[in-house]
C-alpha cells in the first residue's frame, strides 16, 4: 500500500515552560487523500496537532517533543518548517496576520510562496494563475491585500499555499473568523481540493458541516484522541456528545426521542425524522 | 483599511520606465546637488530640470498639490525671516511704514527655498514614479539580502496597519468608559490602557506572520530568480555613474572656489 | 423598561455614500434579547457604534435608556451600555483576568460595593471562576472572548451589546453564551447580539431584526424572521438548520430545538 500522508507515534508535546503536556498518547494514522475534520474544546490540543504536522512545533516554537511525528515519509525533527512547507501548507486562523506583509498587489502575494521555493519565472506565473483561479480570487489580482476583507484574505491565503502544490493541507479553523459567504467559499474550494486527491486536516468548531463534510473525524478533549472515525460513529458515543458537543440533529434525534444510531447529516435526519413515531 | 504608504502613479513615461536604480542614484545626487551647488542660477537651472522631468512624467498636477501644501508654508517663512530679520541685511528693497524688507535677506531666501523644493520635488518625483517593491527588487538582484528586502517592503504596511490597529482600540477602551481627552492627568491614566494591547497585539502579529513566512518557505537557500526585468540600458549605466560622480566633483569644485 | 430609540439616523463615512438610505434609519429596541444580522457591509457594526457615540450620526436622534446620545459623550455611555467588540485583544491589557474584568467598573467610579460585586457575578457567568488569577494572554483566543465580555458586564450596564460573540467558539461555550443571553434577557436588561450564526438566533433571540443595504428589512419576532426566502439570500443570511430540517420533511417553519420538536410531534 501506499506510504500514509501523516503518522503520529505515540507523540506527546509540551511548550516551552508549560507545567503540562498540550498533546499526551496521540496516536494517528492519516492515509494520502484523506479529509480528516479534528474538533474539541478549547485547549484540547487541536491547534497545537496541526503546528506538530507542519513542524513549528517543536521548531518555531521549542518546547519538549515526545515520540515520532511522520509527514510524507520524513520525520518532522529531521526537517526544517521552510523545507517542509514545499509538500505541506498550514492556513492559520487569522485572515490578517498571514499575509506576507510585503507585496501590493494579489498577485504578486500569491507568487511569494514559489518565489521562496525557487520556481521558475514562467512556472510561477502559470502557478499564480491558477491558485487563484481555484480560489476565485482572480478579480481581485490587481488590488492591495490591505484593502481586502477577512473572507478574501482568508481565500488569498489559501491561494498562496496551493500555488506552493503542497500534498498535504493543515487548517486550522480556517473560517472561524468569517461570514457565511466567505465561509461557504473556502469549504467550496476544500471540496474540489479534496477531489483532487489532497490529504485535508481541519480543525473546526461547527460540528454540522464537519458532518457533511469529513468522512472522518477525530474529537479531543485536554490533549488526547477522545475518539477517531466516521461523523455517525463519533457523535454516537455519549462521552463524546458530553465533552465535545453534538450537531443539532443528533441532539434533536435524541431529545425526540429516536432510537439510536441517531443521525449526523440532514438527509439521514429527514430520513429517521420523517417516520412518524409509533 | 488603506492600502500601503505607496505614493506610486500609474504611467508610461521615460521615467516610469527608467530603471529604479537609476532613478535611486539620480534623485539623491540630485538632492545632494541642491546643497551643494554654489549660487541661485545653478540652484533655478537645477529646478527647471526637475520641472522638466516631472512634466514628463505626468505628474506636475499632484506636485503643484504638494508644493502649495509643503513649500509654500517653508518658503513665505524663510522669506519673511531673512528678508527682515537676518543681521547682514543693508541694503533696503521696500519699507512699509517702520518695517523694513532687505534685498540681502531676499536673495539668501529665495536660495535657500530652492534648495528645499528640489529636495522635495526630487523625492516626490520618484516616488510618484517609482513602485516600492521596484526598488527592492532592483536591490535585491544587485545583491540585496530577501530578509532585508523583506524588512523594506514590510515596513510600509506596517504603518497603516498599527494605525488602524490603535485606532481600533482606542474605540474599545472608550467604550469600556475609559477618558481619552481632557486634563493631562486623565489623558496620563490613559497611556497604559492604549499603549499595552497596541505593545501585545503587534507582538503577537509579529510571532503570527513569522509562522506565516516559515510556511511560504521564506528563508531557502535557493538563487532567487527574478521575474522582473527591468529595462537598462548603456545611457542609463553612464547616466548613473556620471550623476554619482558629480557629487564628489561639486564639493571638490566649491572647495577650490567655486561661486 | 428602559428602550433604545433611533430616528431618520443618516451617516456616512468620510469620502462615502449614506450607510443608511434616506430618510434614515429607524428603529426602536425594548428590554429582552435581539439579534441584529445581515451580511457584511449592511450597517450593523455602525449601528452599534453609533448606539454608543463612537460614531455622530450627520442627522437624527439616538436615544438609549433614556440618554441623547448626541449630547453625551462615548466614556459616560459606558455606565448603561456594556459593549464587547470582535476581537478582544483589542482591550485586554491587564496581568489578571480579574483586574482586566474590574477595569470598567473602576474606571466608570462605581462604589467599591457595586464593583465586587458585578466582578464576582461577570467571572461566574463567563465561565472563569477559578481563571481570575491567570494572565489574558495564557488564555485561548475563545477564552480571551469571555474575559471581554464579563469584562463589559462587570459594571451591570442595562444594555448590552455583543458583537460577533460566537465566533470561534467550541461548543460549551456557545451553550454557555445561549444561557448567559437568555438570562441577561430576562432581568429586563436591553440586549443585542450582531451575529451570523443563525442557530443562535434561533435558540437564544426572541426578537430578530434584518438589515439589508442599510435598511430594516425586518424588525419582529423571530419565529416568522426566516420565512422570506428571497429575502434572506438578499440579506446575505444562511439558513437555520433546525429550519432545513423542517423544510426537508414537510413540517411548517421552525427556529429553534424545542418548535421543532413540539410541532413534529403533534
Amino acid at each position: 500500500m501506499s506510504e500514509p500522508a501523516v503518522v503520529f507515534e505515540d507523540v506527546g508535546y509540551a511548550y516551552e515552560e508549560a507545567p503540562r503536556e498540550a498533546v499526551s498518547d496521540i496516536n494517528l494514522r492519516i492515509d494520502a487523500g484523506e479529509w480528516v475534520g479534528v474538533t474539541g474544546p478549547t485547549n484540547a490540543g487541536k491547534s497545537t496537532l496541526c503546528l506538530l504536522a507542519m513542524g513549528l512545533a517543536p521548531h518555531f516554537f521549542g518546547g519538549k517533543l515526545r515520540g515520532k511525528v511522520t509527514v510524507l515519509g520524513t520525520e518532522s525533527r529531521a526537517i526544517k518548517v521552510i523545507e517542509r512547507s514545499t509538500d505541506v501548507g498550514l492556513l492559520f486562523q487569522n485572515p490578517f496576520t498571514q499575509v506576507s506583509g510585503a507585496r501590493e498587489r494579489v498577485d504578486e502575494e500569491v507568487a511569494f510562496g514559489p518565489e521562496c521555493h525557487g520556481v521558475a519565472p514562467a512556472e510561477i506565473e502559470a502557478r499564480v494563475g491558477e491558485a487563484m483561479d481555484l480560489v476565485g480570487i482572480s478579480a481581485l489580482a490587481a488590488r492591495h491585500p490591505l484593502d481586502l476583507s477577512g473572507g478574501q484574505l482568508q481565500r488569498l491565503a489559501l491561494a498562496s499555499l496551493l500555488a506552493m502544490r503542497p500534498k498535504v493541507l493543515l487548517l486550522d479553523e480556517p473560517t472561524s473568523q468569517l461570514d457565511p459567504a466567505g465561509t461557504a467559499a473556502i469549504f467550496e474550494v476544500l471540496s474540489g481540493l479534496h477531489q483532487s486527491g489532497i490529504t485535508i486536516v481541519m480543525v473546526e468548531h461547527r460540528l454540522e458541516t464537519l458532518c457533511e463534510l469529513c468522512p472522518r473525524i477525530v474529537a479531543m478533549v485536554t490533549g488526547r484522541i477522545l475518539a477517531d472515525g466516521a461523523p455517525q460513529d463519533v457523535f454516537n458515543r455519549e462521552v463524546v456528545q458530553e465533552r465535545v458537543g453534538l450537531p443539532v440533529y443528533t441532539r434533536l434525534a435524541l431529545s425526540a426521542p429516536l432510537p439510536a444510531p441517531w443521525p449526523v447529516r440532514l438527509s439521514e435526519s429527514a430520513k429517521a425524522f420523517g417516520t412518524p413515531i409509533a | 483599511m488603506a492600502g500601503g504608504l505607496s505614493l506610486y502613479q500609474e504611467g508610461a513615461s521615460l521615467l516610469h520606465r527608467a530603471h529604479p536604480l537609476t532613478k535611486g542614484v539620480f534623485t539623491l545626487s540630485v538632492i545632494a546637488l541642491a546643497f551643494i551647488v554654489p549660487s541661485l542660477y545653478w540652484i533655478l537651472a537645477l529646478a527647471l530640470i526637475l520641472l522638466i522631468l516631472v512634466t514628463v512624467a505626468g505628474v506636475l498636477r499632484r506636485l503643484i498639490a504638494v508644493a502649495l501644501a509643503l513649500l509654500l508654508p517653508i518658503a513665505v517663512l524663510l522669506l519673511a525671516v531673512q528678508g527682515f530679520a537676518n543681521p547682514a541685511n543693508h541694503t533696503v528693497l521696500f519699507a512699509i511704514g517702520p518695517v523694513v524688507y532687505y534685498t540681502e535677506g531676499l536673495y539668501i531666501a529665495a536660495i535657500a527655498a530652492l534648495r528645499i523644493t528640489c529636495l522635495v520635488v526630487a523625492t516626490f518625483l520618484f516616488s510618484f514614479t517609482t513602485r516600492p517593491a521596484d526598488i527592492t527588487e532592483a536591490l535585491m538582484q544587485r545583491g540585496l539580502s530577501p530578509a532585508m528586502g523583506y524588512v523594506v517592503q514590510s515596513a510600509l504596511q506596517i504603518i497603516p496597519q498599527t494605525l488602524d490597529m490603535a485606532g481600533r482600540i482606542q474605540d474599545a477602551q472608550r467604550a469600556r468608559g475609559l477618558e481619552t481627552e481632557g486634563s493631562l492627568p486623565k489623558r496620563a491614566r490613559a497611556y497604559l490602557p492604549l499603549m499595552l494591547p497596541l505593545v501585545l497585539s503587534s507582538l503577537v502579529a509579529t510571532q503570527e506572520r513569522a509562522m506565516a513566512l516559515e510556511v511560504r518557505g521564506f528563508g531557502l537557500p535557493v538563487k532567487r530568480v527574478s521575474r522582473y526585468e527591468f529595462v537598462d540600458s548603456a545611457v542609463q549605466r553612464v547616466t548613473r555613474w556620471t550623476l554619482a560622480l558629480a557629487v564628489p566633483g561639486a564639493i571638490i569644485a566649491r572647495l577650490a572656489g567655486w561661486k | 423598561m428602559p428602550d433604545i430609540s433611533l430616528e431618520k439616523v443618516l451617516f456616512s463615512y468620510p469620502g462615502g455614500v449614506d450607510v443608511y438610505p434616506q430618510p434614515g434609519l429607524s428603529l426602536a429596541l425594548e428590554s429582552g434579547v435581539t439579534a441584529l444580522v445581515g451580511e457584511n457591509g449592511a450597517g450593523k457594526t455602525t449601528l452599534t457604534k453609533l448606539l454608543i457615540g463612537l460614531l455622530r450620526p450627520r442627522s437624527g436622534d439616538i436615544n438609549v435608556a433614556g440618554l441623547d446620545v448626541s449630547k453625551t459623550t462615548v466614556a459616560a455611555m459606558a455606565k448603561t451600555v456594556g459593549y464587547t467588540f470582535q476581537n478582544p485583544d483589542d482591550q485586554l491589557f491587564e496581568r489578571t483576568v480579574k483586574a482586566e474584568v474590574t477595569f470598567g467598573p473602576r474606571v466608570l467610579k462605581r462604589p467599591p460595593a457595586d464593583v465586587d460585586r458585578g466582578v464576582a457575578a461577570a467571572i461566574k457567568a463567563c465561565g472563569l471562576a477559578g481563571k481570575e488569577d491567570v494572565h489574558p494572554h495564557d488564555l485561548g483566543l475563545s477564552e480571551r472572548k469571555w474575559v471581554a465580555i464579563a469584562s463589559a458586564l462587570a459594571s451591570e450596564p442595562s444594555v448590552v451589546v455583543l458583537d460577533e460573540p460566537t465566533l470561534g467558539q467550541d461548543y460549551p461555550s456557545r451553550q454557555r453564551l445561549r444561557e448567559l443571553v437568555m438570562r441577561l434577557g430576562s432581568e429586563g436588561k436591553i440586549v443585542l447580539v450582531v451575529t451570523h450564526d443563525m442557530d443562535f438566533v434561533g435558540e437564544a433571540c426572541p426578537k430578530t431584526v434584518v438589515l439589508s443595504h442599510g435598511a430594516v428589512r425586518y424588525a419582529g419576532p423571530t419565529s416568522n424572521a426566516f420565512g422570506d426566502r428571497a429575502l434572506l439570500k438578499e440579506a446575505g443570511i444562511e439558513p437555520l438548520h433546525v429550519t432545513g430540517l423542517a423544510q426537508a420533511i414537510g413540517l411548517r417553519q421552525c427556529v429553534n430545538e424545542a418548535e421543532f420538536l413540539a410541532t413534529w410531534r403533534r
